[in-house]
């Protein structure tokens, strides 16, 4: 009767070693997994804080102006060629 | 063929028999071959007992630097932005190179000369740098990201880099003065960058992991010291009005060939600074060629004699104490006055003059016989209560409180100059606060840098009636009759007042000027206050020529970008051929 019961436990003990030598694999691949994520979270967020700043410069106003004037032709607005509308005016 | 029997049997000696066997051996021998093996195994013990028990410690250390690291996660300095978003300065990371100079300059020479094409630099250069006897040499900081890889991918030996951030500032010169610039380390230096510091640099963090043989993070196993980035910081510097406000200083400080130049522009309902601009200027993206001029913050810590800008200060207290009305009269003639042993003098004779009529046309003689109606006492407390002679608390580095000596010191003849402005001392951003107590109904707001959710709480210094005496009066100094015909602008009506001052160098007065002109606008509800200051100009020096045109120039466009509605039907501007000029 013993011999079955310890053959039971070996099997049962056994069996848990090959399950937790896999769960630690999984957690160590989902781990890799996480922080391949956080990374790429990070460059993106460098990549915003690039692009935000390449908005910057290219919307400037000391360029906008200098293209409007040389590239487009405008001129400066002035108040003879302004039409005020007032909200809620007929 | 059959093979030699090898056995003693096969040969035909019994086994018993062995000569070897009869051997007679001495028992000792045996003895100490059983001596050896259990002092062997004794030795085993004893070093097993040594390494697991008490030497454990070390051993445990040893091991887990072999697979543990700590891993630094610096923080991102914040970014600056102005109110409506726009970056003004921004974080990038890019990589620092170093060498360790003994390995590196084993490197073939090829190499050693790409390298120094991609370091931007000559390889005598690079070689002088590498000849030295330190184990660790920048050869140079803030390289960008792209570079610095093909840089690693040259695979030369003893080239390493390491991560830095570089900062760049989009707007350049424009917002040089407000924004400031870092150093190389990443910490600030100047203005805003070095006002907000602590808030901006935020915290590097720490994290200790395992990794595997390929260099991955496969467990954390400490907690992890979160790194806490720099919090952005959102300036009240309309970007709009501030390239505005620059170009058009530039232009008036280019034209009049003046040394330099400063503006300010406020918002009048909340006093925050929504312009702020200096010249000369400089690129914070390139500090390389810096001077102490460029740098130097004129509009918060130069300070001049304001001249005629301060005279409005002393009618609103002769009018808040009912010395005066508006209309009260004053004769100026024959425009010459002697006070004790000093004789003060207005540029024109006037004549009869209301109170009105003397700002408008910015009489010394008139100011001075107004101020003289009153005690040096009152005439102190107003100037400390709006701010004069007082440290200014704007929360930006190097503002200076300029002076205003004390009250029991004054002379009748110090008095009378003060009170157009000779003799006392002020910054431009102290001129451009003070005039909020006449944009404002007369009550005194403190300003900010720094975009604010609801307008601060105001202290009054004048009556109501008092202010609004006064802001009609300052419109009438823009008219063709006043000294700031120029300061007009089409569509809305302003009002302001010149100032035009002898500079001080080594406390003795010399012939360069400082025109100044500070307004407001629209008159009917002042949204703006613009101050400009022009150092030195040359040609013309009046307030009114100088300054004031910048003024209406920097109005006009910055009431259109903040949609403010006209309130004048006036858009043709008379500007006469000779306007008054004022007194200095």
């Amino acid at each position: 009767m013993s011999w079955r019961i310890n053959f039971i436990l070996t099997a049962a003990l056994v069996l848990c070693a090959l399950l937790l030598v896999n769960a630690q694999y999984q957690a160590r691949r989902l781990f890799i997994e996480l922080e391949r994520a956080q990374s790429a979270a990070r460059q993106l967020d460098i990549d915003w804080a690039q692009l935000q700043l390449d908005q910057s410069t290219l919307g400037k106003h000391a360029r906008i102006e200098a293209n409007g004037r040389r590239d487009l032709n405008m001129v400066a607005l002035t108040l003879a060629r302004t039409q005020y509308l007032t909200a809620g005016e007929k | 063929m059959r093979a030699m029997p090898r056995t003693a049997a096969a040969k035909g000696v019994p086994f018993s028999a062995s000569p070897v066997l009869a051997l007679k051996l001495p028992a000792w021998r045996s003895r100490v071959v059983l001596f050896l093996l259990f002092a062997a195994f004794l030795a085993l013990a004893a070093r097993a007992l040594w390494l697991q028990g008490i030497s454990t410690d070390f051993l445990q250390k040893q091991g887990e630097s072999r697979y543990a690291r700590t891993l630094e996660l610096p923080a991102t300095r914040g970014k600056i932005t102005d109110r409506n978003g726009q970056v003004l300065a921004s974080s990038v990371p890019v990589k620092a190179i170093w060498a360790i100079p003994e390995d590196t300059l084993e490197a073939p020479k090829d190499k050693l000369r790409s390298l120094a094409t991609l370091l931007d630099m000559t390889e005598g250069e690079l070689r002088k740098k590498l000849d030295s006897d330190r184990s660790f040499v920048y050869l140079k900081r803030q390289v960008e990201q792209d570079v610095a890889n093909k840089i690693v991918k040259l695979g030369i030996p003893g080239i390493e880099t390491r991560k830095e951030y570089k900062r760049f500032y989009p707007e350049a010169g424009v917002t040089a003065h407000v924004v400031g610039f870092t150093n190389v380390e990443d910490a600030g230096q100047e203005g805003m960058e070095l006002a907000s510091q602590k808030s901006l640099a935020g915290m590097a963090g720490s994290r200790r992991v395992i990794k595997d043989r390929l260099g991955r993070i496969v467990e954390d196993i400490q907690s992890i010291r979160e790194p806490h980035d720099g919090k952005d910081l959102v300036l009240s510097i309309d970007s709009k009005i501030q390239y505005i406000a620059f170009s058009q200083l530039k232009e008036a400080v280019e034209k009049h060939h003046a040394k330099a130049g400063g503006i300010v522009v406020l918002d009048a309902k909340t006093g925050e600074v929504l312009a702020l601009a200096n010249l000369p200027t400089y690129d914070p993206n390139n500090r390389s060629v810096l001077t102490g001029a460029q740098l130097r913050n004129r509009v918060m810590t130069d300070t001049f004699e304001p001249g005629s800008t301060l005279k409005p200060f002393t009618v609103a207290l002769a009018l808040d104490t009912n010395r005066v009305t508006p209309a009260s009269t004053f004769q100026t003639s024959p425009g010459r006055m002697t006070i004790g042993t000093a004789t003060i003098s207005d540029s024109h004779e006037h004549g009869l003059l209301t109170v009105s009529e003397i700002i408008q046309k910015s009489s010394n003689i008139g100011t001075a016989k107004i101020a003289l109606q009153m005690q040096p006492h009152e005439m102190w407390e107003l100037f400390t209560a709006t701010g004069f002679g007082q440290q200014p608390r704007f929360g930006f580095p190097g503002a200076v409180a300029g002076r205003v000596r004390p009250y029991k010191s004054w002379r009748p003849i110090e008095q009378a100059t003060m009170s157009y402005g000779h003799g006392i001392s002020v910054s431009l951003i102290q001129l451009a606060r003070s005039y909020t107590i006449f944009a404002r109904d007369g009550d005194l707001i403190p300003l900010s840098f720094l975009k604010l959710d609801q307008a601060p709480v105001g202290q009054r210094i004048i009556s109501q009636k008092t202010a609004r005496d006064l802001r009609a009066m300052l419109e009438t100094v823009v008219s063709p009759e006043g000294t700031a015909p120029k300061a007009q602008v089409p569509g809305y009506r302003v009002g302001g007042k010149t100032g035009t001052a002898y500079k001080i160098v080594g406390g003795k007065y010399v012939r360069n000027y400082v025109a100044s002109f500070v307004g407001f606008a629209p008159a009917s509800d002042p949204r703006i206050i613009v101050a400009v200051m022009i150092d030195e100009p040359t040609g013309a020096h009046y307030g009114g020529e100088v300054a004031a045109p910048v003024f209406a120039a920097v109005t006009a466009s910055a009431l259109r970008a903040m949609n403010v509605a006209p309130d004048s039907s006036v858009t043709d501007i008379i500007i006469p051929a000779d306007a008054v000029q004022e007194s200095l």
